[in-house]
């Protein structure tokens, strides 16, 4: 289990302060037990981390990021958010699927605000920073386009802005760009580390490309199925935002063999 | 007559202009065959008569007796009064099931039997227990009016994507927002679709009602006409109903194309100038 003494590397010692997200022995059965989606997973995440979370299907990534966003209760274990015990949907935790999941009946701003409205009276200042995070995503000109006049990428950017929009601290993204083609999905990635590190929020990415998970992460949870567990965790050492092309670097090459080897561990 | 697609691009209205000629040539066509069949004695006028007569049958209907007048209003306010109330039950008691879900256990059984049953099969049911009167015509146009809006508005809800769900849980969105701001609009294609059914079930269901047992309508005034064999006058009911259908399917889509404006490719970027142009006029020119 060499990939297990990793967790203890520079990088994480260089992270200080509290962890933003902590598990301990936290566990997730469904059907009265007989199925183990998320075996007792530890963790601590600090401020302004980005972890990707890895793995094939059925590796509980997208139930683990589910539980941290208070959509699903957990079996047993404990799971803080900003030192709280997670009960129910956070204001400070803010999710992002896999589709787009924008409202059809609304403009791309409409769409971004909809979450402010959802937590109270929408005001002129709403609207203003709603049209800058439109401009972050890189969608001022099409801020009152309705989704149907949206390219899949496109309708992804403006459920982004809106993921921003919540003012929450902490991104969940369940395998946000899966379904768009590997041009665009790479074009969004850079996008999202760029953003992301702009407003400095703590993420979690699920996704189950390897080197999407590395590009993007300061540490990479490298997640097996049948019970799901972590299996390993792989620190990434490069600077954010990274350039595209370190993916064609010999560390970055050798990162990948190392979260394919915990995959391999497990035979 | 030229014909305009070889001609290249044609001015706006042009086009529309030509078909429209095309399609009355096509009808004056079809009205001379009839009359000159009635004339050759090929077509019985006893049952089929001249158009020329039912032209005349328009005239005195509407103009020197003027007697459909009050028949026809009737029929209409039946359509509507049972159109509007079935319809509203429908979506209500759909937005009830849809949102408490051990409610459409128990209800959908029920909802399936009544569905399978003939709804004029209980047409003279009704009219036992309400009266020949303008009543039982609307609890009957009612009950024809309630099924579409119901099953659609139910299906609409319960097929939102779980995904937007999730999504609206997780902003923290109460029960009642979750309905208002995406379980409503979401459904609002099919709830119109089941509008769109309903409303051209209606009229035809008014009909059989008054043709079951009535003392006004048009269904009446076609059974008496139809009797009497004035042939003529039963056909410009029968013409009057047929525009009115007409009228009403072609309300229900124009309130379709408003309702759900982001079905349709042109209005919706319609729609999306006119968003645009408001939030200038409002937020200044920074857009």
């Amino acid at each position: 289990m060499s990939t297990h003494a990793q967790s203890a590397g520079p990088v994480d010692a260089a992270l200080a302060g509290p962890a933003v997200i902590a598990a301990r022995d936290l566990r997730k059965t469904f059907g009265g037990g007989s199925v183990v989606a998320v075996e007792d997973a530890n963790f601590e995440i600090r401020p302004g981390e980005f972890i990707s979370l890895v793995g094939p299907s059925g590796c509980g990534k997208s139930t683990l990021l589910r539980m941290v966003a208070g959509l699903l209760d957990r079996t047993s274990g404990s799971l803080t958010v900003h030192d709280a015990e997670v009960r129910g949907p956070h204001h400070s935790v803010a999710m992002m699927f896999q589709k787009p999941t924008l409202l059809d009946w609304r403009t791309s701003l409409e769409n971004v605000l909809l979450p402010t409205e959802i937590a109270g009276r929408v005001t002129d200042a709403d609207r203003h920073r709603a049209m800058d995070l439109l401009e972050l995503a890189g969608l001022r000109d099409f801020a009152f386009s309705f989704p149907t006049q949206l390219s899949g990428g496109m309708q992804q950017r403006v459920a982004l802005a809106r993921l921003l929009q919540t003012g929450a601290d902490i991104l969940l993204l369940d395998e946000p760009f899966g379904a768009l083609d590997e041009f665009t999905r790479e074009h969004l990635n850079v996008e999202l580390m760029r953003i992301v590190g702009e407003v400095n929020a703590t993420t979690l990415f699920v996704t189950h490309n390897i080197a999407e998970a590395i590009f993007l992460a300061d540490r990479v949870f490298v997640m097996t199925p049948r019970p799901g567990r972590i299996a390993g965790i792989v620190e990434v050492p490069f600077e954010r935002p990274r350039p595209p092309s370190i993916q064609q670097g010999a560390e970055f090459n050798a990162l990948v063999s190392r979260v394919r080897q915990t995959f391999g561990d497990r035979g | 007559m030229t014909d305009s697609s070889d001609l290249g691009p044609v001015p706006p209205g042009g086009r529309t202009r030509g078909v429209i000629a095309r399609h009355v040539a096509i009808l004056v066509t079809l009205l001379a065959a009839w009359e000159i069949a009635c004339r050759m004695g090929w077509l019985d006028p006893l049952f089929f008569p001249y158009p020329s007569a039912i032209l005349v049958g328009f005239w005195r209907l509407y103009v020197t007796q003027g007697n459909i007048w009050p028949h026809l209003g009737l029929t209409m306010a039946e359509v509507l009064a049972g159109f509007l109330a079935g319809s509203a039950l429908g979506i209500a008691l759909a937005v009830c099931v849809g949102l408490i879900d051990r409610l459409r256990r128990y209800l959908k059984p029920y909802v399936i039997v009544l569905e399978a049953t003939p709804r004029i099969a209980i047409g003279p049911v009704i009219i036992a227990a309400f009266g020949f009167g303008w009543t039982s015509k609307t609890a009957i146009v009612m009950l024809v009016c309630f099924f579409a809006p119901f099953v659609n508005t139910l299906n609409g809800m319960v097929g939102v994507e779980p995904e937007k769900v999730s999504m609206f849980r997780s902003m923290g969105a109460s029960k009642l927002q979750t309905f208002r701001k995406l379980m409503l609009p979401s459904a609002l294609p099919e709830i119109s679709a089941g509008l769109r059914l309903a409303m051209a079930s209606a009229l035809g269901g008014a009909l059989v009602a008054e043709f079951i047992a009535s003392n006004a309508g048009l269904g009446v005034l076609i059974t008496q006409y139809t009797g009497t064999l004035n042939m003529s006058s039963a056909f410009v009911c029968v013409l009057t109903l047929s525009a009115l259908g007409y009228f009403i399917f072609r309300s229900m889509e124009e309130l379709d194309r408003i309702l759900v404006f982001w079905t349709d490719r042109d209005r919706t970027a319609r729609v999306s100038r006119r968003r645009l142009a408001s939030w200038r006029a409002r937020m200044g020119d920074d857009a």
